[in-house]
């Protein structure tokens, strides 16, 4: 039949086609009329939104994926296993949004391998660039087996599997030092901003801030996708699990927080959280979304157990991790670049297609891959007391 | 490094004729327009603030932050004493622009094959013997080139001998030293000079890229510890299962 064949046009489909026409027009406006038709930067604001939220926070949202491998295949923690696939699908494809991302960022995109033959081991973004390379590579690997397990020919595909299963646990091992050290890198890529980076954000140990926050936010969005594979792509999750993850996102915040607030007290910076300006409002908001929300929140018996408030508390916390982030990477050097950024909107359009992007690519695996359990038609949530196998 | 070329601009003796910038663009072969700010074709500009002419160019610092940060290479410090831009390594991340302390570097936005651009001291030029383009220009002398050292020790002299002169010279020790001096009677904060922190910038970021190593082997050999671990839980579980039913079944 012909009209099986032509898409119906739903309210989402609407969106994605929008989103993909700005994307489209973003594209042409970076690639043919250059960066400063296509952005808002400048001299004295090198970094905007590409970088604070295609970079840092694409690769720190994208951490769950290594938090989870490591917590089952190092830690023993097999009742994870259920959302391993998923967390390492969200991480391969956040990977590939930073490195689709980093080509519209780059001046000279199609020098991007450089960095591979042209070493400069003094500088962070050097360690930085290898890491993902690496790390993305690592992810592909990882995540390999959903796709070649759907290959017809029966024994290329037992050998390759075999194979990966021998490599498995070093790569997990590798994996997980690897998104250690570049998702603190991310941090330390400020270090050298040293007497520009306002005080409510630089310290020495910048890189241990970023570590420690990227854990607990990949996890949340890692929370947040299974929530809407339940939801509308029917397939088959134990709340308990999720419910379980949550509860540790919750200490790992606090560990967080805690530690912010001593550094802050440590560099006698105490005198910047009651200013009168920007800067310190922004500070409050990352701290209330990124500390004092989430941890008010996941202490409630309604949010422990409905998958709904725990999804919307995930989507607190996300949004905290990007304040952050943007905090760092823009509102901080506002005040000594002496100038006011706002992207322009092909840079947010551009940021958008591409996330989207990569959304529709997480849909159609879930759908097509074994990424999730299928379920039965009728069921969404399984009952608590049948655990859930992957 | 007593060989090392350097810089030496007294903002006392500047009369802001511009020559200086005129000079630079013609060597680079900029449309010779006066600029008001530091541009992609404009490498060193004189900024009038009140009365002074405050000559800004890249510093040359003697161990540059920008040079630390860029992750191909493209920015060294010569054994010369320039900082120097090799355009072909260039990849456009533009992290240089935002490690400079000094904020010099100027990107090319409006190109479509942009790329960083500063002064590089006419590096070509002093390896042949040539002074650096403005202080050849430079009718009155403010702009003075030489050996670090040699200069230092002038800038010295001259601030002790007058007392006019504030008794600093601006880039003797700002950001772990730099290869352009400013001497002054006016406190450099009025003139518009930022203070960067003393320290050579890239030990901020030495001492974290050193725990690198140190994450790999202590995190590496705790990972393996907590696998060994499991590994073998899993595997007294699975040898006290098969004695049960071993058990139960003789």
């Amino acid at each position: 039949m012909i009209t099986g064949r032509i898409p119906r046009i739903s309210f989402w489909r609407t969106v994605v086609a929008i989103i993909f026409a700005g994307g489209i027009y973003s594209m042409y406006a970076r690639f043919a009329l250059g960066l400063k038709a296509a952005t808002h930067l400048t001299d004295p604001q090198p970094w905007g939104l590409w970088v604070g939220l295609g970079t840092l926070c694409g690769v720190g949202l994208s951490a769950g994926g290594f938090a989870i491998a490591a917590s089952v295949y190092l830690l023993g923690l097999d009742r994870y296993r259920p959302i391993l696939r998923t967390a390492v699908l969200i991480s391969f494809l956040g990977y590939c949004t930073v490195c689709v991302g980093m080509l519209y960022e780059l001046g000279i995109p199609w020098r991007i391998w450089h960095p591979i033959i042209m070493w400069n081991r003094h500088s962070v973004l050097f360690e930085v660039s290898w890491c993902v390379m690496l790390y993305t590579t690592v992810l592909a690997l990882e995540f390999s087996p959903a796709l070649i397990e759907k290959l017809p020919w029966a024994k290329p595909r037992e050998l390759y599997l075999r194979w990966h299963h021998s490599i498995l646990i070093a790569l997990v091992l590798i994996g997980t030092l690897l998104s250690s050290m570049h998702q603190s890198f991310l941090g330390g890529l400020y270090l050298i901003t040293k007497g520009r980076l306002d005080p409510l954000w630089y310290t020495p140990y910048l890189t241990t801030m970023f570590y420690l926050s990227a854990i607990p936010a990949g996890l949340a969005l890692t929370i947040m996708a299974i929530y809407l594979c339940v939801r509308s792509l029917n397939v088959r999750v134990d709340m308990r699990l999720l419910s379980d993850v949550s509860q540790v996102i919750g200490p790992l915040l606090a560990i967080w927080g805690v530690f912010r607030f001593v550094d802050i007290i440590n560099r006698d910076a105490l005198a910047y959280l009651w200013m009168w300006r920007e800067e310190t409002a922004l500070f409050w908001l990352e701290i209330f979304l990124l500390v004092i929300a989430p941890l008010f929140l996941l202490n409630m018996r309604k949010v422990k157990q409905n998958p709904q408030y725990l999804y919307g508390t995930c989507a607190l916390i996300v949004m905290g991790f990007m304040t952050n982030r943007l905090n760092v990477s823009i509102t901080a050097l506002q005040a000594s670049s002496g100038i006011y950024y706002v992207p322009k909107w092909t840079e947010f359009a551009a940021s958008l297609a591409t996330i989207t992007a990569a959304v529709v690519a997480f849909h159609y695996a879930v759908r097509y891959l074994d990424i999730l359990p299928k379920n039965s038609p009728t069921k969404k949530w399984i009952a608590a007391s049948a655990p859930a196998r992957a | 490094m007593a060989s090392t070329k350097a810089i030496l601009v007294d903002i006392t003796k500047c009369i802001g004729c511009r020559s200086c910038e005129q000079a630079c663009k013609q060597i680079h072969g900029f449309p010779s327009d006066t600029e008001a700010k530091l541009s992609p074709t404009a490498l060193t500009v004189i900024e009038e603030r009140g009365d002074k002419f405050v000559r800004r160019m890249c510093m040359h610092c003697q161990d540059p932050a920008c040079a630390s940060a860029c992750l191909v290479g493209a920015l060294k410090k010569s054994a010369a004493g320039p900082v120097t831009y090799d355009g072909s390594k260039c990849i456009g991340c533009r992290y240089c622009l935002v490690a400079c302390p000094f904020s010099v570097p100027r990107y090319e936005w409006a190109k479509l094959v942009p790329y960083v651009k500063k002064c590089d001291m006419c590096s070509e030029r002093q390896l042949k013997g040539q002074l650096p383009a403005c202080v050849e220009a430079c009718p009155v002398q403010a702009s003075t080139s030489g050996t670090r050292d040699d200069l230092l020790e002038e800038a010295q002299r001259r601030i002790f001998a007058d007392s006019k002169y504030v008794r600093h010279i601006y880039g003797s020790d700002e950001a772990g030293g730099t290869s352009v001096f400013f001497i002054s009677d006016v406190p450099f904060e009025k003139l518009g000079f930022v203070t960067p922190p003393k320290q050579a910038l890239p030990l901020l970021t030495a001492s974290a890229l050193g725990d690198g190593p140190t994450v790999i082997l202590v995190g590496g050999a705790l990972l393996s510890g907590l696998y060994w671990i499991t590994q073998r839980r899993a595997l007294v579980a699975l040898a006290e299962a098969r004695e049960k039913s071993a058990k139960e079944r003789s």
